[in-house]
């Protein structure tokens, strides 16, 4: 925003383009994009948001083996208001869940969502009544990281892999690619076949062949199928 | 192999688990003669006809089932009785067997005078979740009996602030442990985010629930003065 407008030609017109380009990058753009982008990318400010075991081992990366501030997260920031990142570790009841995407509204823009653990990106284990089934159901997840719990080594490069995502970014486009609708705050990120979708065919020690609707996928099936 | 001894707690795994609808009201537990511990046998001479069984658990854990209905009076016996004084309240807590077999309530108390253990427990049908709080008997059962009550549905007849304390206060699918409740809930997956979405959260917590360093009503004199210096804010 502020660049556009303080630069001559600046602008978003699609008949004068000026020196950004309208939509297609120019020497110019690549130029800022690059410098901003370097910028972003090494002073990443993660929201450590750690409810389960995945929060040691992010406690972990921060300590002094690991050492997250080599890659510019030189600062745990617990206040959303100054983070970049969102790092979701560990499991997530529906009890916290609006505490969770109150978090993400908080966070200034640009910012980037982490799901930390199996728990986080899927529910995991916890396939019951009590557990959000998979965070992506409620904030935009950027990258998720395998593992229950996955190690420093696993933070560290899903906190990578968000710094090549930055370096990718234009200043073209953006803002387009995170406009996040204001009418959408505290509602779920997706839609009710989404979450279904997401959070079904695991099934449950007792009930392999149920979708969360309620819905049988797998007519006759027990759970004695599955031994071996 | 060797021979297998009957009774021993390896049959129990080839066996593998017991469906809940065996309906056969087994108790397990062994027989016992309540000479063995002081308090039953005062609770068998004094209340005799609220006293419905007792059995002995473990080698050593006495267990009485009592009448709901004078579940109040006999533990509020128990503790101010000198020669029995239960000034600790371990546990309090509930089973439920399913099959619509009566959900227990259980109270584990211990003695700190006399070194002195013992487990109550009330049979409730499930038509009649309902028993006195012993919340003016023993502080502590405050927290625990909303946690019965809201994973439960146990009413606490007396109780203070009976309100739900782990499951969101706008909770609409039930009550959780108990053997009808599925193990995913009630509500579909999307309607369960959207539900717990719009939660106001911040209505679930009362003003006091919110502020640190408050000093509770109850403490001594003596003790506010402590209290108070040491204080976070407001010390000068």
């Amino acid at each position: 925003m502020g660049l556009k407008h303080i630069l001559p030609g600046g602008g978003t017109s699609a008949t004068t383009g000026g020196i950004f380009g309208a939509g297609s990058p120019t020497f110019l753009t690549s130029k800022v994009d690059w410098i901003v982008n370097w910028g972003r990318r090494n002073s990443l400010w993660p929201m450590p948001f750690g409810t389960a075991c995945c929060a040691i081992e992010m406690m972990a990366s921060a300590a002094s083996n690991f050492d997250l501030a080599r890659f510019g997260m030189e600062r745990m920031s617990f206040s959303p208001r100054q983070a970049d990142v969102l790092i979701c570790a560990g499991r997530v009841p529906y009890k916290l869940a609006p505490v969770l995407r109150r978090v993400w509204d908080q966070m200034p823009q640009p910012k980037w969502c982490i799901s930390m653990g199996a728990c986080a990106s899927s529910g995991g284990v916890f396939d019951v009544y009590s557990m959000v089934q998979g965070i992506d159901t409620i904030v935009p997840v950027d990258v998720y990281i395998p593992g229950c719990p996955p190690r420093p080594e696993g933070l560290i490069y899903g906190l990578m892999m968000i710094q090549e995502k930055i370096r990718q970014e234009t200043l073209t486009r953006h803002f387009e690619h995170r406009a996040e609708d204001p009418t959408r705050v505290a509602k779920p990120q997706v839609g009710d076949l989404e979450v279904a979708e997401l959070s079904g065919p695991f099934g449950n020690s007792t009930q392999q062949d149920q979708l969360s609707s309620g819905e049988v996928v797998r007519e006759g099936s027990t759970s004695d199928d599955l031994l071996p | 192999m060797t021979d297998k001894k009957s009774g021993s707690g390896l049959d129990a795994v080839d066996e593998g688990p017991i469906s809940s609808d065996s309906s056969s009201a087994d108790h397990g537990g062994d027989e016992a003669d309540a000479s063995e511990h002081a308090s039953v046998a005062a609770l068998k001479q004094r209340f005799a006809d609220a006293v419905v069984r007792h059995r002995v658990y473990a080698g050593g854990q006495h267990v009485v089932w009592i009448d709901p209905e004078k579940s109040h009076e006999i533990l509020s016996w128990l503790q101010a009785d000198p020669d029995h004084h239960y000034d600790m309240m371990s546990d309090v807590t509930a089973v439920d067997y399913g099959n619509g077999r009566p959900v227990n309530v259980v109270y584990q108390m211990f003695s700190t005078v006399h070194k002195r253990e013992l487990r109550l427990r009330c049979e409730l049908p499930l038509d009649a979740l309902e028993i006195d709080s012993i919340v003016d008997l023993w502080k502590v059962a405050d927290w625990l009996e909303r946690e019965v009550f809201d994973l439960f549905g146990v009413t606490f007849k007396g109780h203070p602030d009976l309100r739900r304390i782990l499951m969101p206060q706008d909770y609409a699918e039930g009550h959780p442990l108990r053997k009808d409740f599925p193990l995913r809930g009630r509500f579909s997956r999307a309607e369960q985010t959207r539900r717990a979405l719009a939660q106001d959260v911040e209505r679930f917590y009362r003003a006091e629930d919110l502020s640190a360093g408050h000093i509770p009503q109850e403490v001594a004199p003596v003790e506010v003065g402590t209290l108070a210096q040491g204080e976070r804010e407001g010390n000068s």
